[in-house]
């Protein structure tokens, strides 16, 4: 028995160096250079900890544009065995519905048991995407994973899911997308040789929308999310007041509440 | 129809003596060797335990590149400003007592090869140099240990996992906090006499245009290297402090001997504090903003205290072979650094060529430094630190005075005759080093700085 994992990974600009432009309140994302998206780092930790338990290859995919690759590489330096840039210009303005579709294609293709994503990208904070990915597969789906218990002999993955006020224990029927909480898996470093084939020797395999034939399915044209607009907020003006005495801010505080 | 995986890749990659070289440490002796073996035609492998080249660097700001520019296509490299002027200052707690050098061909190119950097920016350029010569880079990785063979080093072990890797030869270039080097036996963990503990902060002026060209009068790209001694620069211990323009920042420091740190419970940071309030110093940066922090140690244990340079299979380059230069008027290291890395990787080389890795078919890279400006210069200044530490009340604190009280006499603004000025001036600088004799043997004694 052994499991195909494909883990969904994105690059991201990396939100320590993102700028606010002061004139206009939106962000600087050009001057940021390209991470991997922090959650990712986990998903990945969490699909080599089901091949461990069970034994598999573990695909990282990205979709995005060809120096995407280098999150690859990252993924590739980790321990994934094999990686998939899915890129092409026809992706241009997708949003979450065309780019869940685009990798819900991928995982179909890739034959994947499982999808493992971060919970949501750091830089447009949706967590539609592994949701998406399962409703265009007709696939389960885990979401807040922070545990998983591959059970290959149930074709089943058990997983501990974060809910309000504790936990829950869920086993779902393979195939599964899971979508993982961010900050309860520690990723791992990439080993010494790993790292040095992925930055130089590795190269991923690349699929354009032709290849996953869904070329009129994608891109800004089908993206139903439209932005209505943008609007810095200035901050309230506040009331001040200094009060000598404690029973006086009593006073002051129930006039205000009342 | 389904598209499909590419299918060649490698399950197990494992690279243990697909190179002929492993470099430990990305700086300038290690990119310097690097790309020399590069250039040569050999496989290497450097580690570097930043996240970047560079981003794990501190010095004080001048680089030194006669050797660079040959290496390189130096018209790439970022600088941040030539060094247009040299100023040597004196400091007692309240005096400044200077003397200024602008020679005006520092003003033309290659600028005396003095350059202020960034070295976040410029190891980063200079490991590209190598990098597209050939070299393998890998970052984020630090080299734990020494792999032996037969007693000879054979590899390199890393903090990752599977983080062994094997190659026929390893150059050393991990700085002056060499633990590698240490732990593996190939040099003595320095006294800290001999080690200098050096803190550094970067300034900037924020919303201040053309502060910095103002304030230390520059036009362009040149720029300034002020170097500062004497008990108003590091208080009661044995070093100095110095102040680097770069582009639109300021570099700002203070070192000295980790020894007076510890004897005289003298704290970096307050220590840097003390010398950033002088008032001679504390205008020039004023309404500053510090942007960095950083601290290192300097080895300052001269020519005798080179380790062995080369041993079976590895050879030592840069601040881990305590290459560096601190005569009081000169402060280098960069230069140093990077001719050892060149040398090195010649060495290596040759001995590649004829298949050989003994420590004596590196020898070539000794008897090439010896024939250097490195060794010769760190030979010739080999006696001065004695001197200075003998002498360090006499010239960190009461010349300074002296020097002070002398100008401030000479120039005495009152209703007595010049000649008595002229007087009080001799006999403060006399009183100081010991009447005429005194002055006599301090000359003699300190004669080979200047001549």
């Amino acid at each position: 028995m052994s499991w195909t994992i494909a883990v969904g990974v994105k690059q991201v600009p990396d939100d320590d160096e993102v700028g606010i432009d002061p004139d206009t309140g939106r962000l600087d994302r050009a001057s940021a250079p390209a991470v991997m998206n922090p959650p990712d780092r986990e998903a990945l930790e969490a699909a080599l900890t089901i091949r461990d338990q069970v034994g598999g290859e573990v695909i990282a995919v990205t979709m995005g544009p060809p120096n995407a690759k280098t999150v690859l590489e990252q993924a590739v330096a980790m321990g994934c065995d094999d990686a998939v840039l899915v890129t092409d210009r026809a992706f241009a303005g997708s949003d979450t519905w065309p780019t869940s579709l685009t990798l819900a294609r991928t995982a179909e293709a890739l034959e994947a048991d499982v999808v493992v994503c971060g919970e949501e990208t750091t830089d447009s904070s949706t967590g539609q995407v592994p949701p998406g990915i399962a409703a265009h597969n007709g696939w389960a789906q885990l979401t807040y994973v922070e545990g998983v218990d591959a059970r290959p002999e149930e074709d089943r993955l058990a997983a501990r899911r974060d809910v309000e006020g504790g936990h829950e224990l869920v086993a779902a029927e393979l195939p599964v997308v899971v979508a993982v909480a961010y900050g309860e898996f520690d990723p791992r470093p990439a080993g010494l040789h790993r790292k040095i084939y992925a930055e130089n020797d590795f190269e991923p395999t690349q699929w354009t929308a032709e290849d996953l034939e869904i070329k009129e399915e994608v891109g800004l044209d089908v993206s139903p999310t439209s932005v209505g607009g943008m609007e810095t907020v200035d901050p309230v003006d506040r009331k001040g007041e200094v009060v000598d005495e404690t029973d006086d801010l009593a006073e002051v505080l129930t006039e205000v509440s009342a | 129809m389904t598209p499909e995986l590419d299918g060649d890749a490698v399950a197990d990659p494992n690279y243990d003596d697909e190179f002929d070289a492993i470099v430990v440490g990305a700086g300038l002796a290690g990119s310097a060797a690097a790309l020399t073996m590069a250039n040569r035609g050999l496989e290497v492998l450097l580690i570097e335990r930043g996240s970047s080249p560079g981003a794990k660097n501190v010095f004080g700001g001048v680089c030194y590149t006669p050797t660079i520019r040959e290496l390189t296509d130096f018209d790439g490299a970022p600088l941040e400003r030539y060094v247009a002027e040299r100023r040597f200052s004196m400091l007692s707690r309240n005096d400044e007592t200077a003397v200024s050098i602008s020679p005006g061909e520092w003003h033309e190119a290659p600028h005396n090869d003095s350059y202020t950097v960034l070295r976040g920016e410029f190891d980063e350029w200079f490991a590209e140099q190598a990098v597209e010569a050939g070299t393998t880079l890998v970052t984020s990785t630090t080299v734990t240990g020494l792999v032996r063979k037969n007693g000879r080093i054979v590899g390199v072990e890393t903090d990752r996992p599977d983080g062994t890797i094997r190659a026929p030869y390893v150059v050393l270039a991990e700085g002056g906090n060499s633990l590698v080097s240490e732990g593996a036996d190939l040099k003595a963990t320095e006294t800290r006499e001999n080690v200098a503990v050096g803190v550094k902060e970067v300034l900037e002026f924020p919303g201040r245009d053309e502060v910095i060209e103002d304030r230390f009068r520059l036009t362009d790209d040149a720029g300034v290297s002020y170097h500062y001694f004497g008990e108003g620069a590091v208080g009661d211990a044995f070093g100095g402090g110095f102040i680097y323009t770069n582009d639109d920042t300021v570099s700002i420091g203070v070192a000295y001997r980790i020894e007076d740190a510890v004897a005289a419970d003298q704290s970096p940071e307050a220590t840097l504090n003390a010398f950033k309030s002088h008032p001679a110093v504390a205008p020039l940066v004023r309404d500053a903003r510090t942007v960095e922090y950083s601290a290192k140690t300097i080895p300052e244990g001269g020519a005798e205290s080179i380790p062995d340079l080369v041993h079976d299979g590895a050879a030592i380059v840069g601040d881990a072979a305590g290459l560096v230069l601190n005569n009081g008027v000169h402060l280098e290291g960069t230069n140093m650094a990077v001719e050892s890395g060149y040398h090195a990787g010649n060495a290596i080389a040759r001995a590649a060529d004829q298949g050989r890795v003994g420590a004596k078919a590196l020898q070539a890279y000794p008897d090439a430094l010896e024939r250097s400006f490195v060794v010769q210069n760190l030979e010739r200044y080999a006696w001065m630190m004695d001197a200075v530490e003998a002498d360090r009340d006499l010239l960190f604190e009461d010349l300074p005075r002296a020097f002070a009280d002398a100008g401030t006499e000479y120039f005495r603004m009152d209703r007595t005759p010049k000649e008595a000025h002229a007087e009080n001036a001799k006999r403060a600088v006399l009183d100081a080093v010991g009447g005429w004799t005194g002055a006599a043997k301090l000359a003699l004694r300190y004669r080979k700085v200047v001549t």
